[in-house]
Parts: C-alpha cells; sequence; structure tokens
C-alpha cells in the first residue's frame, strides 16, 4: 500500500510554484513601492528633511488647491481627447484604403509599421529635428507657399507648441490603430456586408449596423491602450518641450517629474501618485462596467 | 455597390497609398539622412534634401566619444530584463492558462499592474533603491524592466499557451513525464514562436524605455533614449549625434519587427487580434 | 498483469456529478468498451483511471494496487487519444520514443522499441516524417504505436476513431481488433458508436447518467436487454417501442390492433412493446404466425435492404424488409413479428419484463 501511504498528487503544488516568481517580483518592485509611497504621502519628506511623524491629509489637502497640479491633468486630457480621436479616425480611414487587396500591400503596412516601434524620445528627437525653425523641412515647407521666409519656433511659441506635441504623437501611434483596425476589417465576415449591401444599406448604415459591431471588440482594447499610453504621455513631450514653454505643455508626469527629482517635495510628490492612481482606478472601473454592460 | 471602372480605382488607391506612405515615412528618411551629413549640410538653408555622399563621421565619433557603450547599456539591460520576464511570466502563464491559479481577481491584479502610469511607480522606486544602493545600477533597471514587462509576458503566453491542444500535454503525463517535463517538452516547444515573438516585443518595450532610465541612472548605466535627450542642449551642434545615436537605437528594432511581421498585430494588441 | 478494479468511483464537476458510484472489474486481456450518449460519464471515467481527473470518492486498482493518489506518470498506462495528441514538432519516431524518452529509457533500446512497434503497424517508412506529413490513418497508428511501445500495464483508448472518414474508420477498427489479438493487453475503449462496440468489444459497459445501465458480452447485451434504455441504445435503426397493455393473453395496442402473447406478461399496466425492425417479416402462405396488417407510409431502400415506416399504437414503427418487398409508400401489407425475440418493458421504469 505504498501507494495510498504516498501524498496524492505529488503536483499539487506545482501551479503554485510556477507563480511564486513572477508573484514575488511583482510584489518587491510593484506593489511595495506603492505602499511605500502611501505612507511617505502622509509624512513630511522633502530634500532637507526627512520628518517622519505623521501629518495626516496635509499633503492632499494643498493638492487640491495646487492650480499647477489640475492644470497639469488638464493638459493631459487635451493632448488626450484631441490625440485619441484623430488617431483613430486617420487609422481607420488607412485601413480602408490598404483593406482591398493591392501589389505590394504586405510592404506598405511593414513600413508604416515603423513609427511605432521607435523610441518615444527618438521619436521626440526627430520631431525636433524636423520642426527646427531654421534648418528643418517643416518651415521650409510650409515656406513654399508663403511669400516670404516661414520661421515658426514650434517648440517654443505658446500658438504652436501643442500642434508641434500632437503632430508627433498622431504621427507615431496612428499606425497603431491602423494595424490593429486593418486586421479587425479583413476579418469582418464579407458576406455579412454583401448581404447588407443586397438589402440596400449604403455606406454609413452598413459601417453602423455590420461593421463597427464586428470590429468594435478589438477597436475598444485599441482604445483603451491608447488612452492608458496618452494619460502617461512623458517622453515626447520631455524631447520636444519638456513641458514649456513655463508649464503650458505640462502633463502630470511630467510635473510629478519635476515635483518629485527637481524640487525633492517627497512626501507632496507621493500623495500626488495616490490621487492620480485612483483617478485612474476609478476611470478605469466604470470604463470597463460600460464595456462590460454594452458586451 | 457601384464602383468606379477597377483599373482607375486600384490606381487611385495606390496613389493614396504611395502619398501616405511618404508621408509617415518621411520623419524617419530625415533622421537617417541627418545621421550621414557633414555638419555643412546639416546647418544649411534651405536644408539640403538628398546628401551628396553618405558618409558614416557622424558614427565614428560616437565611437570614439564612447557614447555608444549606452546602446550596450541597453542591450545588456534589455536582454537581461527580456530573458528574466519570458522565464517567470511564461512558467506563470502557464499556471493560469491551464490551472487557473488565483481565479480571475489574480489574472486582473496581474494586468492591473501595466496600466499604472510609470512616473507614479518609479518615484518610490528611487526612494528604494537610493536606500539599498541600486540606483545607477545594471541590477537596478533590470529588475524594474523585468517586473514592468511581466504583466505583458504573462499575458501574452497566456494566449499562446491557451492555443495549444491540452490533449498534447495529457497525453505526455499518461507517456510518463512530471508536470515540469510536461512545461520543458511539450508546452515550450508548442509555443516556441509566439514566445519569440512576445521576447521581442519584451525587448523593444525595455530598448525604448525613457522614464525609469531618467530616474534611475546617472553615468554609469544610461540607456541609449536617455543619452540622446542628453544632446539637447540649447545648442544645435548636437544634431549629428542625436541623429546618429537615434539611427543606431533604431535599427535593430526595425529590423527585428520586420522580421516579426506576422506576429506583430497579435503582440500590440495585447492578443485581442489573434494572427 | 493489467486487472482492473473500480469500486463505488464518484467524481463531480462543480455542481455537476458526472460519476454516481461506478463498480467494474475487468480482467487481465479483455477488450472492455464503455459506450453511451455523450455525457454519460464514459470519457470522465477513462479519465479517472489514467489519473487525468482526480475521483473524489472510491477506489481504482490496477493489477490489485490502489492508484487513486498517483499521478498519471506513475500507474504505468498508456493512452490513445481522439486528436492523436501527436507532437508537430517531432518527427514519428520522436513521436513514437516519447514515452520511453520521458522514462530515460537508453537509446539502443528505444531505437528495438520503437523499430518493432512500427513495424506491427507498417509505419517504418515514415520514421522520419512530421507529423503533418502524414494521412489521418497514418497519425492513428503513430497515436497507437506510441501506447504499444511502452510496457504499460493498460490501454486505453478515447474515440481513437472519431475523426476518421468512415472507410478509414472500418479499417482501423479491424486493426485495432487485431492487434488486440496479438497483444492481449487489457484494454479499455471509450466510444459513442454502438458498431464499434459492438464489434469491438469482450465486454460492453453502456453508461448512462454517470452509473453503468448494463455490462456484459455484446450478443448479450443486445439480445437481452434489461432496460428500454439498453434496448433503444444498441442497434440500428433503433428497436420499435408501441405503447400497449396486456388483456387477457394477447398485447392490446390502442389503435385497436392486437398481437398474442407467447409468455405471461402482468396485465393492467402500461407496457412497452420493443421489437427490432428485423424481427418484422412479411409471412408467407400459410405462415401460422399472427398476423398485422399495416399501412405502409414511408419507404427508404438502403440497397440490401428497405426500411418501411408505419403507424402502430399511434407511434411510428419500422421495419427492415427484403429490398424490394415495399416499392411505393401507401402500400397495404401484412407484417408477422419475431415474438420470441421481442421485448416487453414497463412504461413507468423502463425494465425489461421477464418471465
Amino acid at each position: 500500500m505504498t501507494a495510498a501511504a504516498r501524498t496524492p498528487y505529488t503536483d499539487r503544488n506545482f501551479k503554485y510554484l510556477l507563480i511564486v516568481p513572477a508573484v514575488a517580483t511583482i510584489l518587491l518592485v510593484g506593489l511595495f513601492p506603492v505602499i511605500y509611497s502611501l505612507i511617505l504621502s502622509f509624512q513630511n519628506v522633502d530634500m532637507m528633511f526627512e520628518d517622519t511623524s505623521f501629518q495626516g491629509a496635509k499633503h492632499y489637502r494643498a493638492l487640491i488647491g495646487d492650480a499647477r497640479f489640475w492644470e497639469s491633468l488638464g493638459h493631459t486630457l487635451l493632448f488626450l481627447v484631441i490625440a485619441l480621436p484623430a488617431e483613430l479616425i486617420l487609422g481607420l480611414a488607412m485601413a480602408y484604403l490598404f483593406l482591398d487587396r493591392m501589389p505590394g500591400r504586405q510592404v506598405f503596412v511593414a513600413l508604416l509599421v515603423l513609427p511605432v516601434t521607435i523610441s518615444p524620445v527618438v521619436a521626440g528627437a526627430t520631431w525636433r529635428l524636423l520642426f527646427d525653425n531654421r534648418f528643418g523641412p517643416i518651415n521650409q515647407i510650409l515656406g513654399w507657399f508663403s511669400d516670404e521666409p516661414v520661421t515658426i519656433l514650434w517648440t517654443i511659441d505658446p500658438s504652436f507648441v501643442y500642434a508641434a506635441i500632437l503632430m508627433a504623437e498622431i504621427w507615431q501611434w496612428t499606425p497603431f490603430m491602423f494595424l490593429l483596425l486593418l486586421a479587425a476589417l479583413s476579418n469582418v465576415d464579407r458576406s455579412q456586408i454583401e448581404a447588407a449591401e443586397l438589402d440596400g444599406a449604403g455606406f454609413w448604415r452598413r459601417f453602423r449596423l455590420v461593421i463597427l459591431p464586428a470590429i468594435w471588440p478589438v477597436m475598444a482594447i485599441a482604445i483603451l491602450i491608447r488612452a492608458l499610453d496618452l494619460f502617461r504621455l512623458f517622453d515626447v513631450v520631455w524631447a520636444l518641450t519638456r513641458g514649456g514653454p513655463g508649464t503650458m505643455t505640462e502633463t502630470f508626469s511630467i510635473y510629478a517629474y519635476v515635483l518629485g527629482f527637481q524640487q525633492f517635495e517627497t512626501s507632496y510628490t507621493a500623495a500626488m501618485s495616490f490621487v492620480v492612481i485612483l483617478i485612474l482606478v476609478v476611470t478605469i472601473t466604470i470604463v470597463l462596467r460600460r464595456m462590460e454592460i454594452e458586451r | 455597390m457601384m464602383r468606379p471602372d477597377r483599373g482607375t480605382g486600384l490606381a487611385l488607391r495606390y496613389v493614396a497609398a504611395v502619398a501616405v506612405t511618404l508621408l509617415f515615412l518621411f520623419p524617419v528618411y530625415w533622421l537617417f539622412m541627418i545621421s550621414f551629413k557633414t555638419p555643412e549640410e546639416i546647418f544649411a538653408s534651405p536644408p539640403v534634401w538628398w546628401p551628396k555622399s553618405l558618409q558614416l563621421a557622424n558614427y565614428a565619433v560616437l565611437f570614439k566619444d564612447g557614447d555608444v557603450v549606452t546602446i550596450w547599456n541597453s542591450v545588456v539591460i534589455a536582454s537581461v530584463s527580456t530573458a528574466a520576464a519570458m522565464i517567470i511570466g511564461t512558467m506563470c502563464a502557464y499556471s493560469i492558462a491551464r490551472f487557473r491559479t488565483g481565479g480571475n481577481f489574480f489574472t486582473d491584479w496581474l494586468l492591473s499592474n501595466r496600466m499604472v502610469p510609470p512616473i507614479v511607480i518609479v518615484f518610490p522606486v528611487f526612494l528604494l533603491y537610493v536606500k539599498v544602493g541600486l540606483v545607477d545600477s545594471y541590477l537596478g533597471l533590470i529588475l524594474l524592466y523585468t517586473a514592468f514587462n511581466l504583466p505583458y509576458v504573462v499575458w501574452m503566453m497566456r494566449g499562446y499557451i491557451q492555443d495549444i491542444p491540452l490533449e498534447l500535454e495529457e497525453s505526455a503525463l499518461v507517456d510518463g513525464c512530471t508536470r515540469w517535463q510536461v512545461f520543458l517538452r511539450v508546452v515550450l516547444p508548442m509555443a516556441r514562436s509566439g514566445f519569440f515573438a512576445t521576447a521581442v516585443f519584451t525587448f523593444v518595450f525595455a530598448w525604448n524605455e525613457f522614464i525609469f532610465a531618467l530616474v534611475l541612472t546617472r553615468a554609469e548605466v544610461t540607456t541609449f533614449p536617455v543619452q540622446v535627450t542628453h544632446y539637447f542642449g540649447g545648442q544645435s551642434n548636437f544634431w549629428a549625434k542625436i541623429a546618429a545615436m537615434s539611427a543606431l537605437g533604431t535599427i535593430p528594432i526595425f529590423i527585428a519587427v520586420t522580421l516579426l511581421q506576422r506576429y506583430l498585430v497579435r503582440g500590440i494588441s495585447l492578443g485581442a487580434v489573434k494572427g | 498483469m493489467g486487472r482492473l478494479s473500480i469500486e463505488g468511483v464518484h467524481k463531480h464537476y462543480g455542481k455537476v456529478h458526472a460519476l454516481k458510484g461506478v463498480d467494474l472489474d475487468i480482467a487481465e486481456g479483455e477488450f472492455c468498451v464503455f459506450v453511451g450518449p455523450s455525457g454519460c460519464g464514459k470519457s470522465t471515467l477513462l479519465r479517472c483511471i489514467a489519473g487525468l481527473e482526480e475521483i473524489d470518492e472510491g477506489r481504482v486498482r490496477i493489477d490489485g494496487e490502489a492508484v487513486e493518489g498517483l499521478r498519471p506518470r506513475d500507474r504505468n498506462v498508456a493512452m490513445v487519444f481522439q486528436n492523436y495528441a501527436l507532437y508537430p514538432y517531432l518527427s514519428v519516431f520522436e513521436n513514437i520514443a516519447f514515452g520511453l524518452r520521458a522514462r530515460k529509457v537508453p537509446d539502443a533500446e528505444v531505437r528495438a522499441r520503437v523499430g518493432r512497434a512500427a513495424a506491427m503497424l507498417g509505419l517504418e517508412t515514415f520514421l522520419d516524417r512530421k507529423p503533418r506529413e502524414l494521412s489521418g490513418g497514418q497519425r492513428q497508428r503513430v497515436a497507437i504505436g506510441r501506447a504499444v511501445v511502452r510496457d504499460a500495464r493498460l490501454f486505453l483508448f478515447d474515440e481513437p476513431l472519431s475523426n476518421l472518414d468512415a472507410q478509414l474508420r472500418d479499417g482501423m477498427r479491424a486493426e485495432i481488433k487485431r492487434l488486440h489479438q496479438e497483444i492481449g493487453k487489457t484494454t479499455v475503449y471509450v466510444t459513442h458508436d454502438q458498431i464499434e462496440a459492438m464489434t469491438l468489444a469482450d465486454r460492453i459497459v453502456l453508461l448512462r447518467d454517470g452509473r453503468i445501465e448494463q455490462q456484459g458480452a455484446p450478443l448479450d447485451l443486445f439480445e437481452r436487454p434489461e432496460t428500454r434504455f439498453v434496448a433503444g441504445f444498441l442497434g440500428s435503426p433503433q428497436m420499435n417501442f408501441i405503447p400497449c397493455r396486456a388483456e387477457g393473453g394477447a398485447l392490446r395496442f390502442s389503435c385497436g390492433r392486437s398481437l398474442p402473447l407467447s409468455r405471461p406478461a402482468p396485465e393492467g399496466r402500461d407496457l412497452l412493446f420493443g421489437v427490432r425492425p428485423e424481427h418484422f417479416s412479411r409471412p408467407g402462405e400459410g405462415d401460422p404466425r399472427p398476423r398485422l396488417d399495416v399501412e405502409i407510409d414511408l419507404v427508404q431502400p438502403t440497397g440490401a435492404r428497405t426500411y418501411a415506416q408505419f403507424r402502430l399504437g399511434g407511434v411510428e414503427a419500422t421495419a427492415e424488409l427484403p429490398a424490394h418487398a415495399v416499392e411505393r409508400p401507401g402500400a397495404r401489407i401484412a407484417l408477422a413479428a419475431d415474438m420470441a425475440r421481442a421485448h416487453l418493458f414497463d412504461a413507468a421504469t423502463g425494465r425489461a419484463i421477464r418471465d
């Protein structure tokens, strides 16, 4: 009876053994710092003093009155509400352009994908070169349509900085939308579209009633991924304007960086991080609920 | 649907396709061209659209000044963290895919880690690293990138593993494999193309990452994206270096992604589209 | 070697009670077929024997050793799966050798044993190929080879032929039977196909709803079904079940017709008269058997035999007749039923009524 005496299923712990390293890593580098940060946010630590006494919600209260914080959130949101629809619509239009077979389609798609793969910092740097007021090609090209030389200071002039950042951002991520929507559109059941066509449905009706529901699962994921990325927008802005002129293009990520790593307002930054996480969690929960209901 | 004559329609679409592609590639072209230009060509007004010769002096300077060490730093950090994330993450993915370990809650929690903005994580990590002396070290960034990429690896590999017929694993179990043997001898070979695709994307994320590297490196282990921003000084005479360094850091990614075309959509859509 | 005994096995999947106390003894060398409709628990029972599922209650013994706590690898059984479960990245040779490699058998012995298994299955010329270069039948052979090559105590087959087309299936069925005769290893075989069950089995175990409905030799089950379910499951076309009552030594149907009974039956209860289509025939001149005059409403010729449908006792019944016995619907003919081979079932419980 050796068999019965042995612990049944020696593999029983196998599934837990498999996840231990992953959980440990994430706890160590993900959860632990967040908790540490939560504690800090109730203390009074900065560059000069390490005052670890309990301060209550002092920093959170200060944050409510911090106009620069709310402005930075506003800038982030502004980038999001312009860039996201622009990328979506442009990407969809491009996906339609490449939907039907044409010779060399694969090559076009392979080339169009390249911007997505570039480091956002490098993308920012590239556009900095393009936007240069004297030696950059953009002002040069604009000059062809104007009588006198164009010398726009794209990354400095308040009237143009948003346009500059948005152009770089939209250039880099429209292909992302394009690629996903192209794949989604290619998977739409052609016979359904043809059936709608035979029923006399026009383009918009077909799009709304047949195509959109079919591509929506992919589109929703694409929107979610891009929205989360735009919410943390940092690299491109850093490379192009560093949040300037002044704090005009400062996203909350940049403001947090400035606070934490240039002004060393440790506890205050921690509090800010928490408010942002809170906003994010609430928004995502609401959005996901909505999407769940729609499904 | 009423269509224009097929030939004309195709020709029109072709013209539009070429125009769109050129528009999107122009910035890349410009970046690479500057890296080949002489200083006179870079600082010419009107700009030089096509350099006289493709000279490599700008790259040579990077080697001479030792700036390329940042590329090496990126190679070390991205490859080691990718290897670690792939090993740890694939194990975890297997557990979730086949045993539903921790249920939906565990999977959701893992994924939600990916949604947290890096700036929020990096601040406490920095304070922690200062205390334990991990700032400006390979280990510090490797650890962080491993953790940061884990949710992605787990999520993607879970999808690839779920595509493997369960019977293959059961057959191996009956044939005499232990659970570990099944994982190593059946699951990994069956998922290998997805595994490599995921590894490449993970590598690209680590390679391109900026905020963590900006905060956690000083002089010793600066990665190439941080090095690129070091050239922004207001004086435009660093243009050649910006372009050459950027090009150097971008070419390997272009090659990798082009080779992986087939897995690209699945990789960037977090598995929402199965190619 | 290869005695299997199962005692009081229960298995739950969440709220579903998949096995409700199964007891079974399979002798050494026996070919035992689990058959039943989908969801009856036949595959679950097989997987419990293999160790791919844990049982909640009961005992599974192989050669007297309790194995329910053992991992699949420690039970030393071999299994063939429905979808072949071949490793696409390994050659046919390595697929067959997989179990031996996992057990770290020396290379020379691996070669010898794979060679023997391949010869037995006619796979010698395919050993270097990858599974995707093989036909469905060849793949199934490789899957069987992987089981044969090991010195396992039991062979388990989980619907191995259901992915093959009809012609190949007949061939492979014969081959599996031949293989069993050659090797003589205890085999447990799961199928939903009653023809496979009848042709292959030394013993059929018919499962229904997590319990054994009846077990025994194939013809035993076919000729002496204990329940209406068994009678209906085996045989194609299905046995006719005609509602009736016994009165004064005869069966009376709701349509007014009746048949004299050859043996006593309980009166005053709703009964089902069970007769297989092939046990109807057209009585010749001077046939002493009682006749049923029926009107044929549907004729289905199959070539050798013709199925004719007619109404009896308020239900549609089928008779299997010689090819040209009936030409078109509407024909009025006389039929005789072979009462000695007919059955009576209690309509309420479904149990057979025996003398």
